[in-house]
C-alpha cells in the first residue's frame, strides 16, 4: 500500500535464548514471526491477544526499540527499520509512544513540565522558551492544570499521570503514536476519561494509532482495523465491522465469546466457545497451525500444514483451513 | 437454606495514618446465602478488599480497627471472635482468594504440598490422603497432567495455573462461603473464562456462597445473582443484578455502567459516545459531610454536599444511597 503512513511487511523478531551447555541445541523465542499490516495517516491499528502472543515485540520493533530479526517497517517514504544514527534519530520524531504503566515510565526526579519538554530538548526541535510554552500548551491539551506542571509524578493520579504521558508522546508533534495497552492499569471510569482524550486528539491532529490491547471492548470503541494475533503470527485481520460482525477465526471466535458481557448469564449455561489451557510456548509452536493444539475444530491437516494468511474478503485476512474461498467459517457457533 | 450464611451489618473499620484517622468503611452492610453470587463493584479504593479482608479478621494490624458493626456468619458475631476462633473459621468455613496469586503462594514448598497441608490442618487428613486430595483438587480445578504438577513449585506455573492453584486451596477443605477478591485481574480472557466457569462449578455443585469482588462489570453481569456498589467506603446501591445493570438508581453505578465500551457483536455501527465520570475517587481523609460522590456528580443538588444520604428502597431488595430518590418521592 502506498499511501500507507506506517507499512509492515513480514517483520520477525526473533530473540536468541542462552543455551544451557555450550553443545545444548540453540533455541529462539519468535516472538513475533512474520507479521505485515499497513496504517494510514489518521487511522486506528487495533492488535488484541493473549499475554505472550508478541503484541508488545511488534510495538517496539515499529518504535526501533529492540532489534528487528528480518522484514521491514516504513513510515511514509522512510525505511525506518533501514536507518541508523541522525537519519533514525530525526525520524523518529515522527513516531512516539505511550505505555502501560503510568507510573514506571515516568522519571520520578522530575517535573512533570520538564518531563513534557523532554523529548523536545532530545530531538532538538525548538529553543527553550518554545519547549516551555508547548508543555504548556500540551498540558492543557491533555486536561493538566498550568500550575502542576512544577509537580512531581508522585503529586498526581493514576490517570493524571498517563495524561502527562500523552503529553509527552505529543511534545514532537509525531504522525504515528504506538500505545500499549495505555489503559490497562486505569480504573474504569478514568479509563473511559483516557480514551476519549485519546479520539479528541486524533480528530484535532489527524494522529495515526497503533493500538494494543487485550480488552476487546476498548479496541473496537477505538480501532479502525483490528489484528489478531496468536503466538508471534496474525490470524486474523479485518476492518472494525467485519472483525466483530464476521469473525471468520476460531481463535477469534474463542476472544470473543470468553469476554464477560452484560445481558448473558453463565449459569444458564450460556453457550461459548472454551478453550483449554494456556497458549503453548514460542519456543516450540504446535507444527501446522499454531492454534491446533487448543482449537475445538482443528482436523489431521491443521497439524500437518500451517494454513496461510489469506484476504477472502475485501480487507479481511484470515489464516485458517475451515475458511472457505467464499469468505465463510461454516463451523462458526450461532452465538458466541 | 433459609437466610443468610454470612451476613455484615454496619461494618465501620478505620486506619491510623499520617492524615489522622480515617475511615475506610462506613456502614458497610452486605449478606449472602448458600448458592448465592454477591457481586462487590466500585472503584480501586473504595473498600472492597477492606470489606474481604474485614470478614477474614485480617485487617492489617496495629494501624487497622474494626470500630463498629457486625459480622456474621451463622448468627456467631465474628468481630468478637476470638483470634484462635478466627483461624478455625478462615480457611476451614470461610476462604478467600486473594489479589494477587503469587504472593499467597510460598515459593519454597510445592503446590501440592501446600493444597495437602491446608486439607490436613483443617480436615484432619493423614498425610496420604491429603496428598491424594491435593491431585484431586487440581484435577477438579483443570490443571492438566495433576499427578506430575502436583509436585512442582509456584513459579512453574502461568499466571493462570497459580491462580487456580489458589483456588484448589481455597476449596480443598470445602469451604461454605468462598471470597474472590478480583481472581482474574492479570489473566487473559479465555483464562479468566475459565476461572469463572469453576467458580460457577462450585457453586452450583456444592451450594457454596460466593463473594464476587471486581470492577468488571461485564463478570458482574454473568455472575452474581445481587450486586453491591461501593463508592468511598460506603455501599452506595444494592439490587438484584438485572435491577442495578437495567435500572440503576444512584448516579455513580449509572456512571459506571455508561463509562464501559462494552463488546458489541454483529456489525456495530459507528464509534458510540463514552460517557466519562469526570474527576477522581477524593481521598477519604478529606471526605465531608455530605455524599462522597457529589463533586463527580452530573447531577449534585446542594443539599448532596450537606448530609449523607439514607438508603431509599426503589424496587424489590433494591436500594439506593441518593437524595435524589427523595426528591422522586416527594414529587
Ligand atoms: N527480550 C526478550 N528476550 C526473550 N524473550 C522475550 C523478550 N521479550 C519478549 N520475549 C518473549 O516474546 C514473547 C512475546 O512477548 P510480548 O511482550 O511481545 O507479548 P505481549 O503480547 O505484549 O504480551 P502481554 O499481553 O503479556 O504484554 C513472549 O513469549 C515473551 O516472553
Ligand atoms: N494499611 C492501610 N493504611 C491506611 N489506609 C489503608 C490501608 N490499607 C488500605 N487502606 C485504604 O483503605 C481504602 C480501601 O482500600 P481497599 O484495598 O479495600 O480498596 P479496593 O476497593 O479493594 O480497591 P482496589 O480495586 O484497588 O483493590 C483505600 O482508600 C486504601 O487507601
Ligand atoms: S486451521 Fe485448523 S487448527 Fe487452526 S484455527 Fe483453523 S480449524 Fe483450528
Ligand atoms: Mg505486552
Ligand atoms: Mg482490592
Amino acid at each position: 500500500m502506498s499511501d500507507a503512513l506506517l507499512d509492515v511487511s513480514d517483520l520477525r523478531v526473533h530473540f536468541p535464548l542462552r543455551r544451557a551447555t555450550p553443545f545444548a541445541p540453540k533455541r529462539t523465542v519468535k516472538a513475533v514471526d512474520g507479521v505485515s499490516f499497513a496504517l494510514a495517516k489518521g487511522r486506528t491499528f487495533g492488535i488484541v491477544g493473549e499475554s505472550g502472543s508478541g503484541k508488545t515485540t511488534t510495538a517496539l520493533a515499529v518504535m526501533r526499540l529492540t532489534e528487528i530479526t528480518s522484514g521491514a517497517v516504513r513510515l511514509g517514504d522512510e525505511s525506518l527499520s533501514a536507518l541508523e544514527g541522525e537519519a533514525l534519530r530525526r525520524a523518529r520524531r515522527r513516531v512516539q509512544m505511550i505505555f502501560q504503566d503510568p507510573y514506571s515510565s515516568l522519571n520520578p526526579r522530575m517535573r512533570a513540565g520538564a518531563i513534557v519538554a523532554e523529548p523536545m530538548e532530545l530531538m532538538q526541535v525548538g529553543t527553550e522558551t518554545e519547549c516551555r510554552e508547548r508543555a504548556q500548551e500540551l498540558f492543557a491539551q491533555v486536561g493538566l492544570r498550568s500550575d502542576q506542571l512544577q509537580l512531581f509524578p508522585h503529586q498526581f493520579s493514576g490517570g493524571q499521570r498517563q495524561r502527562i504521558g500523552i503529553a509527552r508522546a505529543l511534545a514532537t508533534k509525531p504522525e504515528l503514536v504506538v500505545c500499549d495497552e495505555p489503559v490497562s492499569a486505569l480504573d474504569v471510569a478514568i479509563q473511559a476519561q483516557i480514551l476519549n482524550l485519546l479520539v479528541k486528539l486524533q480528530e484535532e491532529y489527524g494522529l495515526a494509532y497503533l493500538f494494543i490491547s487485550h480488552d476487546l471492548g476498548v479496541v473496537q470503541y477505538l480501532c479502525d482495523e483490528v489484528a489478531v494475533m496468536y503466538l508471534g503470527r496474525m490470524v486474523e485481520q479485518a476492518p472494525r465491522e467485519a472483525l466483530f460482525g464476521n469473525p471468520l477465526h476460531p481463535y477469534t471466535w474463542a476472544l470473543l465469546s470468553a469476554v464477560p458481557r452484560v445481558g448473558r448469564r453463565r449459569r444458564d449455561g450460556a453457550a461459548r466457545l472454551r478453550l483449554e489451557g494456556d497458549p503453548p510456548s514460542p519456543i516450540s509452536p504446535p507444527p501446522g497451525c499454531r492454534f491446533s493444539s487448543r482449537c475445538p475444530y482443528a482436523e489431521a491437516r491443521c497439524k500437518a500444514e500451517e494454513p496461510v494468511l489469506r484476504e477472502v474478503r475485501p480487507g479481511h485476512r484470515v489464516a485458517c483451513h475451515l475458511v472457505r474461498e467464499d469468505g465463510t467459517a461454516p463451523l462458526r457457533p450461532a452465538t458466541l | 437454606m433459609s437466610g443468610p450464611l454470612l451476613e455484615v451489618e454496619g461494618l465501620k473499620v478505620e486506619f491510623d495514618t499520617w492524615d489522622g484517622r480515617v475511615r475506610v468503611l462506613d456502614g458497610v452492610s452486605l449478606s449472602v446465602s448458600p448458592g448465592e453470587t454477591l457481586g462487590i463493584v466500585g472503584e480501586s479504593g473504595c473498600g472492597k478488599s477492606m470489606t474481604a479482608l474485614a470478614v477474614m479478621g485480617l485487617v492489617p494490624k496495629p494501624a487497622g480497627h474494626v470500630t463498629g458493626g457486625a459480622i456474621r456468619y451463622r448468627g456467631e458475631d465474628l468481630v468478637k471472635a476470638s483470634d484462635g476462633r478466627m483461624r478455625d473459621l478462615r480457611g476451614n468455613r470461610i476462604a478467600m482468594i486473594f489479589q494477587e496469586p503469587m504472593t499467597s503462594l510460598n515459593p519454597v514448598f510445592t503446590v501440592g504440598d501446600q493444597i495437602a497441608e491446608t486439607a490436613r490442618l483443617h480436615l484432619g487428613l493423614s498425610p496420604a490422603e491429603a496428598r491424594k486430595r491435593a491431585v484431586e483438587m487440581l484435577r477438579a480445578v483443570h490443571i492438566p497432567e495433576a499427578e506430575r504438577r502436583v509436585a512442582e513449585y509456584p513459579h512453574q506455573f502461568s499466571g493462570g495455573m497459580r491462580q487456580r492453584v489458589m483456588i484448589a486451596m481455597a476449596l480443598a477443605c470445602e469451604p461454605e462461603v468462598l471470597i474472590a477478591d478480583e481472581p482474574t485481574t492479570a489473566l487473559d480472557v479465555t483464562v479468566q473464562a475459565q476461572i469463572f466457569d469453576l467458580l460457577e462449578e462450585l457453586r452450583a455443585a456444592e451450594g457454596t456462597a460466593i463473594v464476587l469482588i471486581t470492577h468488571d462489570m461485564g463478570a458482574t453481569a454473568e455472575m452474581a445473582d445481587r450486586v453491591v456498589v461501593m463508592y468511598a467506603g460506603r455501599k452506595v446501591e444494592e439490587g438484584p443484578v438485572d435491577a442495578i445493570l437495567g435500572n440503576p438508581a444512584h448516579p455513580y453505578t449509572q456512571g459506571l455502567l455508561a463509562c464501559r465500551p462494552n463488546l458489541q457483536l454483529g456489525h456495530a455501527a459507528a464509534r458510540p459516545q463514552l460517557h466519562e465520570i469526570p474527576g477522581v475517587v477524593p481521598p477519604l481523609h478529606l471526605l465531608g459531610r455530605g455524599c462522597a460522590f457529589a463533586d463527580r456528580c452530573p447531577r449534585a443538588m446542594p443539599r448532596c454536599g450537606e448530609a449523607f444520604p439514607p438508603a431509599y428502597d426503589v424496587g424489590e431488595s433494591h436500594a439506593a444511597a441518593c437524595w435524589l430518590l427523595e426528591e422522586a418521592r416527594a414529587a
